[in-house]
């Protein structure tokens, strides 16, 4: 059993619905040995009391603290994150009215925003004169009524779009995650970057 | 024919540009992934990037073809018995639009703001610890003004 070794992998952000956080909810283990390996798994690692904060920030040399105090002689390797982030979130959290509510929020602002948005564009690079200049230079007549610029470059505008975000009615183009996803990942990491060193410089982080 | 097919080319191109363009900044920005981060509503990117995309078409259409979407005067042809409604339909929708869209502009331009990194730079320099949110909300104050100043003195008609 003495000097068994444990590659422990840290989550960067863990959401867990009970008060007891567990090691398996925040970390994979690896171990040859299945006996360590499973009571290191149920080894408790924090405990939300009712009046506490609903997040923490856990080094993960609080970890193998409590790892090698569970079982002595096991030498751990960490091969993730170094600090983890846990928050308690409630059981209904990702359903109910609110949700569809903040999403039905969320849809309206990026419709009319964009609308306007566009239409703000178009306004300000005059794009009513530009078309009747180059429909001037070109067919060498007024425009009149409803004309093939106006028409193409609406078309070349919605094919620009879904190009852009790789995507239409749900469907996707190719494999690849959408730009908006991308910049999603991005934000959420830059997030939990931002309060893990917030903890750290608190020192609120559990070590 | 000849001149046709080199309308549909420049159209056809300048629109894919203005698109790639437009966007660009929109993603580069990040609104919407902070839109969803703040209501936890991940799982429905999905929607919202749709939203994204039939608002700028909406847009596009509304404003390259305004002469075809004079609603009012279309009803107003139809059925004139029924103008009052339509009035306050209108009403309503300007509200509608105006919110949604002043809200969507009020986050685009304090992000742009934000990407700059000018409040962090500005905190840094000035060395000031407290009162951020009361600096925001002085800014939130100074928008509302000079919205308001701009549209009550038609500051748009002197340019």
């Amino acid at each position: 059993m003495a000097n068994a070794t444990v590659y422990l992998k840290c989550e960067r952000n863990v959401e867990v619905q009970s008060e007891d956080v567990f090691l398996s909810d925040m970390a994979a283990l690896r171990c040859m040995d299945s006996v360590i390996s499973a009571k290191l798994k149920a080894l408790k690692v924090h405990h939300f009391g009712s009046g506490d904060a609903r997040r923490c920030v856990i080094s993960s040399l609080h970890l193998v603290k409590l790892m090698e105090e569970t079982c002595p002689g096991i030498s751990v390797q960490i091969v993730g994150e170094p600090d983890v982030l846990v928050e308690r979130v409630d059981v209904d959290r990702h359903k109910g009215w609110q949700q569809w509510a903040k999403c039905a929020l969320v849809c309206l602002v990026s419709f009319f925003g964009t609308a306007f948005t566009i239409m703000a564009y178009h306004n300000d690079v005059g794009i009513n004169d530009v078309f009747t200049e180059i429909y001037r230079m070109v067919m060498d007549r007024e425009p009149q009524g409803l004309n093939t610029l106006e028409v193409s470059y609406s078309l070349g505008l919605a094919a620009g779009i879904i190009l852009f975000f790789n995507h239409v009615g749900g469907r996707r183009l190719t494999k690849d995650p959408t730009p908006i996803e991308v910049a999603m990942r991005n934000y959420e990491e830059d997030v939990d970057k931002a309060l893990i060193s917030t903890a750290g410089r608190e020192g609120k982080e559990v070590e | 024919m000849m001149r046709n097919f080199f309308l549909i080319l420049i159209g056809g191109s300048y629109g894919l540009l203005a698109a790639a363009g437009v966007f660009t900044v929109l993603a580069a920005v990040g609104l919407v992934p902070r839109f969803a981060g703040k209501t936890h509503t991940a799982e429905y990117v999905t929607i919202y990037e749709e939203m994204v995309i039939f608002g700028t078409l909406t847009g596009c259409v509304l404003s390259v073809f305004s002469r075809y979407c004079q609603f009012h005067a279309w009803w107003q042809q139809r059925c004139p018995q029924y103008v009052n409604l339509l009035d306050g339909a209108g009403t309503a929708f300007q509200a509608v639009f105006g919110l949604f869209a002043g809200m969507f502009v009020g986050c685009l331009a304090l992000a742009i703001a934000e990407m700059l990194d000018s409040i962090p730079i500005l905190t840094r320099r000035i060395s000031f610890r407290h009162g951020l949110g009361l600096a925001i909300i002085s800014m939130a104050a100074g928008k509302i003004c000079g919205s308001l100043l701009y549209f009550l003195t038609e500051l748009h008609r002197t340019v």
